[in-house]
């Protein structure tokens, strides 16, 4: 709480840094490690490790992390309960009694024990039947109840609601009383030591209020040092004994000896896997010299390296590499540290996710300490050095160097580890591709067994636990399609990332298509095409949609019918209606009792050109005509029609459309060419004005478009578009003269302020 | 220092931060936080109460909630006062609002205001006071013009100072006349240092002032405003890594008075205007007297 209090000091500061260069990493949950690492700490560092293993985003790694201080011990807890009261009571009981009775409950179930009470709400436990000795119980329940009592200081609801009193709770006096007593009184080791941490929180607890005001005053009356001291030796080095020395730590830290603070936590730190998160959280070593006091403190180079340790995880890698190699090559301590060191220099800058090409800067001073360990190869793990000095040599640019690192490594590897042996196939690839030059048929075939294994840890058809596969993935992706660009091979580029501008040539489409008919593919093409996103169907579907916009209906008929299940859809609305405001939603919604689908919709039209080129019904065909290629834009009711993957399929604005298809997709030039031609067939005046407003539509879209593409405004969004004065003048200045005494000219008034406006105006 | 200051110069006037209002993901609810604990006597002082609200909290309370809200705010302000036995006639509400969270805003004050019965104050950023018809003028009776954080905290070691500098103020100025608001304005009295690392911006710490950043056993000074680390190493509870950039940006009694001029033009005549100097705590290293503060509030 107080590391937030004094972050609102500076509120300001702080919104204009988040704005200024990290937001795009902090977008929320979906932003995972494995997408841009090549290198998984879990197949080097020991699992006791992996809340600090590298993290972006969040303070610690992983899913299984319990971050909250007042539950963390909790199954520890009951574990070692069960163990000293033999299992003789259930798990779940004893459970029951720690942690979510209370104090009223637990008192109930001691009556009952021991016959007082004869009856027993259900959700307590009834211990009489336990076979618990009569002094057990009593022992157990004593402790219960008075433990229970100092929750009241040591439980902290972090969670201020908005009616309570401000929390801060002094334990009362008489609790100290009985606790004194109590641990006095108590022959059993267990309890008894149980007794003294209670005694030890109690004292920390006790001298908080009156150090808060200023922390470094007074001397210490606690008594909690002399508490501490005095019984330390006659108790087991167990979770007990540093939960404890947690709290000598603490009263160290509050009293502002960082020196012994920082390094009793870093005792506890290295006791378990429980206590890192919290003593990681403590250490603040605050100058150097206090962190010169630390190191001075410990008593042998073990507790040196801890020490480095949790001053590399929190601080500074490098630093704590170079010092804790000095003191022992060999400790296990190092793993972590490299690991965090190289997944650090991983994460992508935020100039490399504009341009993804953007090689990431490698400092020399790590390149050189990795290489130095890597080469005196005494480490407890040299292939995980050479592993690393190899990959930062690769990130580096340094692919000969790189490539003599990862040899060592293989011949290192120590056998039947299937991360370690995918981790180093990783690596492997990824200098491969990184060192790509020509890609000839020998390259191609080189790569075969590689690029299928990605596609099967893409596909999950091969799983490989905690490899992080996903940036070789992508990046095999954009390095080969890139590549084959430049090599003039279209096709394959295309294969390997997928870009709209290939389709909106149709000879690209042809090449494709033959590629995948070809029936006698090479391994390599095989391979090539499982990292290619469309099918036959797509480009069918493709082609026969630009062939719509050509009008070349019989064409694009048949395209469609090889389209498979895309052209087989049911579209939304009804594409052969019109209205005077376009209401998309409202189209959808309406009773349709014909339903089309892409296929239909051709058919359709192809129904109607013939009957116009019969001469029948030339206003009403013409209407049709009119709306259908009305509606397959942009503006109209049928958007799903283009709206595919190739052509972009989530384009809700005009300028979300590829600007290669983007004049095709928006253009309403087909649907005013058949309005006016059912404006000439037209009998009535009333119909006539339905015409002409129905072209009005398109010359107004026609506005809208050119607006939409101009140069200037590409970067706008589309809400920063005035469009409200640019009338369809043409049109509506003929609606205006001609038709203005038709009922259908007073239903646009009414229904069109649009239109009104300009009546209004002009 | 600050305690004299407040009695001298400030006519003991002080703006004091009560509790922040900030969303709590596993409440799923809005929350007081960082309650204000008051260890020195207020007696005598005139305190305007602050809340600052996060836009955040604004943005997951929706509009059947903003009343509630609002009067949870007023219980929980009325509570912690009067356990101090602090009396008050206005409230200020810090908040930077943005367009999306305009209408619950507005709403919220309205209905604090009526729970209330206090005059209401509210902050107003320089972006919202060049765009109000984007973001919209608060219903209050007052605005708090906050004439500082104009430029971009840049990594740029010739950048101006972000905290003012007059060029980038001038982007504002004009709009100021036109506010629909009667303003009182903050200006900075605070400082910080910019830890800049292989070209990128670290962290900003308030707490390092020229005085640590001069010291040559540490740092190497690259301009007048802009220093070296020389090694690895804690100070005051920072990391600092060898090679560090740290740039400082200040206020002193010459700017200070600068950015009192040049906001003043803008002003229209009011009454009893406060200038309020953000701000005046621990924290903020500025030698800052009584003097200066007299003579740059003569301006306005």
């Amino acid at each position: 709480m107080q590391k937030i209090l004094k972050k609102f000091l500076l509120i300001f500061s702080f919104s204009l840094i988040s704005a200024a260069g990290i937001v795009w990493a902090c977008g929320g949950g979906d932003w995972d490690e494995a997408d841009y690492s090549n290198f998984a700490p879990e197949a080097f560092v020991d699992r006791q490790y992996s809340p600090f293993f590298y993290n972006s985003w969040q303070s610690y790694y992983g899913t299984d992390v319990n971050d909250n201080s007042n539950t963390r011990y909790n199954r520890q807890v009951v574990e070692e309960w069960d163990g000293h009261l033999k299992n003789k009571v259930a798990v779940k009981d004893v459970n029951t009694l720690l942690f979510t009775a209370s104090y009223g409950g637990i008192d109930s179930a001691y009556q009952y024990f021991k016959g007082k009470l004869s009856a027993l709400p259900a959700t307590l436990p009834d211990l009489k039947t336990s076979g618990l000795s009569k002094k057990q119980g009593e022992t157990f329940f004593s402790y219960l109840l008075l433990a229970k009592q100092c929750e009241q200081f040591a439980v902290s609801n972090t969670t201020y609601y908005w009616d309570e009193k401000v929390p801060l709770v002094t334990p009362a006096p008489e609790i100290k009383g009985s606790l004194e007593k109590a641990f006095k009184k108590s022959r059993d080791p267990f309890v008894k030591q149980r007794y003294w941490f209670q005694l030890l929180r109690y004292a920390y607890f006790e001298e908080l209020p009156a150090l808060k005001a200023d922390s470094s005053a007074g001397p210490d009356n606690s008594g909690l040092v002399t508490l501490f001291r005095q019984h330390e030796n006659s108790f087991p080095k167990n979770s007990m004994y540093y939960r404890s020395l947690g709290y000598l730590a603490g009263h160290y830290y509050k009293r502002q000896d960082y020196a012994q603070a920082n390094y009793l936590y870093s005792l506890c730190y290295n006791f378990s896997s429980e206590m890192k998160i919290p003593s990681k959280w403590s250490f603040h070593p605050q100058n150097e010299k206090d962190w010169a006091g630390s190191l001075a403190l410990a008593k042998n180079n073990e507790e040196k390296i801890t020490l480095w340790q949790m001053l590399g995880t929190v601080h500074d890698e490098n630093r704590a590499i170079e010092n804790i190699y000095l003191l022992n090559p060999k400790s296990e301590k190092l793993d972590l540290l490299l690991s965090r060191l190289i997944n650090r220099i991983e994460v992508p800058s935020f100039d490399s996710v504009m341009d993804t090409g953007a090689r990431p800067k490698i400092k020399a001073e790590d390149l050189a300490l990795t290489g130095r360990i890597a080469a005196k190869g005494d480490t407890r793990k040299p292939w995980y050095w050479n592993m690393a000095a190899g990959y930062l040599h690769a990130l580096n640019g340094d692919y000969v160097p790189a490539a003599k690192y990862y040899a060592q490594a293989k011949s290192q590897l120590p056998a039947n580890d299937r991360l370690l042996e995918a981790q180093y196939r990783l690596l492997h690839w990824n200098l491969t591709l990184s060192s790509l030059k020509n890609i000839d048929g020998k390259a191609e075939s080189s790569m075969i067994a590689d690029l299928n294994w990605l596609a099967d840890l893409r596909d999950q058809k091969d799983t490989v636990a905690n490899l992080r596969y996903q940036r070789a993935l992508s990046e095999s992706i954009r390095i080969l399609s890139a590549r084959y660009k430049k090599q003039g091979a279209l096709i394959k580029a295309e294969c390997f990332q997928s870009g709209t501008a290939f389709y909106a040539n149709d000879k690209n489409i042809e090449a494709m298509k033959a590629l995948l008919n070809k029936s006698s593919k090479t391994e390599f093409e095989k391979t090539m095409l499982r990292y290619y996103p469309y099918d036959l169907a797509d480009l069918h579907y493709q082609q026969g949609l630009m062939l719509t916009y050509q009008e070349k209906t019989d064409a694009a008929i048949s395209s469609f019918e090889k389209a498979g299940k895309s052209a087989a859809q049911d579209m939304m609305a009804n594409p052969f209606n019109s209205r005077i405001n376009d209401c998309h939603d409202c189209d959808f919604q309406a009773v349709q009792t014909k339903k089309y689908t892409p296929l239909t919709l051709l058919r359709t039209i192809k129904t109607i050109q013939s009957e116009i080129a019969a001469g029948k019904n030339l206003y009403t065909n013409n209407l049709l005509l009119g709306n259908v290629y009305y509606n397959i834009t942009h503006y109209g009711n049928a958007r799903d029609f283009y709206q595919r993957e190739i052509t972009v399929f989530s384009s809700t604005s005009p300028m979300d459309i590829p600007k290669e298809f983007r004049p095709v997709f928006t253009s309403s030039a087909l649907a005013e060419k058949y309005y006016l031609r059912a404006g000439l067939a037209a009998k009535t005046n009333a119909q006539k004005a339905k015409c002409t407003f129905l072209a009005a539509k398109c010359e107004r879209n026609a506005i809208y478009n050119d607006l939409y593409n101009e140069p200037a405004n590409q970067k706008k969004y589309y809400w920063e578009f005035d469009f409200s004065t640019a009338y369809a003048a043409k049109y509506f200045a003929e609606l205006k003269s001609k038709y203005r005494n038709t009922a259908f000219y007073n239903e646009i008034i009414q229904e069109c302020g649009y239109f009104r406006s300009y009546v209004n105006k002009f | 220092m600050e305690t004299e200051l407040l009695h001298t110069a400030a006519d003991k006037q002080l703006y004091l931060r009560f509790f922040d209002v900030v969303w709590n993901e596993q409440a799923r609810q809005s929350l007081p936080d960082g309650l204000l604990a008051v260890k020195q006597s207020l007696r005598g002082i005139h305190i305007t109460p602050v809340i600052y609200i996060t836009n955040q909290a604004l943005t997951y309370t929706r509009p059947a909630e903003t009343d509630s809200l609002a009067a949870k705010v007023n219980r929980l302000l009325s509570r912690l006062t009067s356990e101090q036995g602090i009396q008050y006639q206005n409230v200020q509400i810090d908040c930077d609002w943005s367009v999306s969270t305009k209408t619950t805003y507005f709403a919220f004050l309205r209905a604090f205001k009526r729970y209330s019965g206090k005059k209401l104050e509210a902050t107003i950023r320089l972006h919202q006071i060049k765009y109000p018809e984007r973001t919209g003028v608060p219903p209050v009776d007052k605005g708090l013009l906050m004439f500082y954080n104009m430029g971009k905290i840049s990594a740029d070691l010739n950048a101006p100072n972000s905290i003012y500098n007059e060029k980038d103020a001038t982007a504002y100025t004009a709009a100021i006349p036109y506010y629909q608001l009667p303003l009182d304005v903050a200006l900075p009295v605070f400082s910080w240092a910019i830890q800049i690392r292989e070209g990128k911006i670290q962290q900003l710490y308030a707490k390092l002032g020229m005085a640590d950043l001069s010291n040559p056993a540490n740092f190497r000074p690259v301009s007048a405003h802009v220093f070296k680390a020389l090694k690895s190493f804690y100070l005051k509870g920072l990391y600092i890594k060898n090679g560090d950039l740290f740039k400082f940006e200040g206020m002193d009694a010459e700017s200070l008075e600068q950015a009192a001029r040049q906001v003043s033009k803008y002003l229209a005549p009011m009454e009893n205007r406060h200038i309020i100097y953000y701000e005046i705590s621990s924290t903020s290293l500025l030698p800052l007297y009584a003097k200066d503060i007299k003579e740059i509030s003569a301006h306005f």
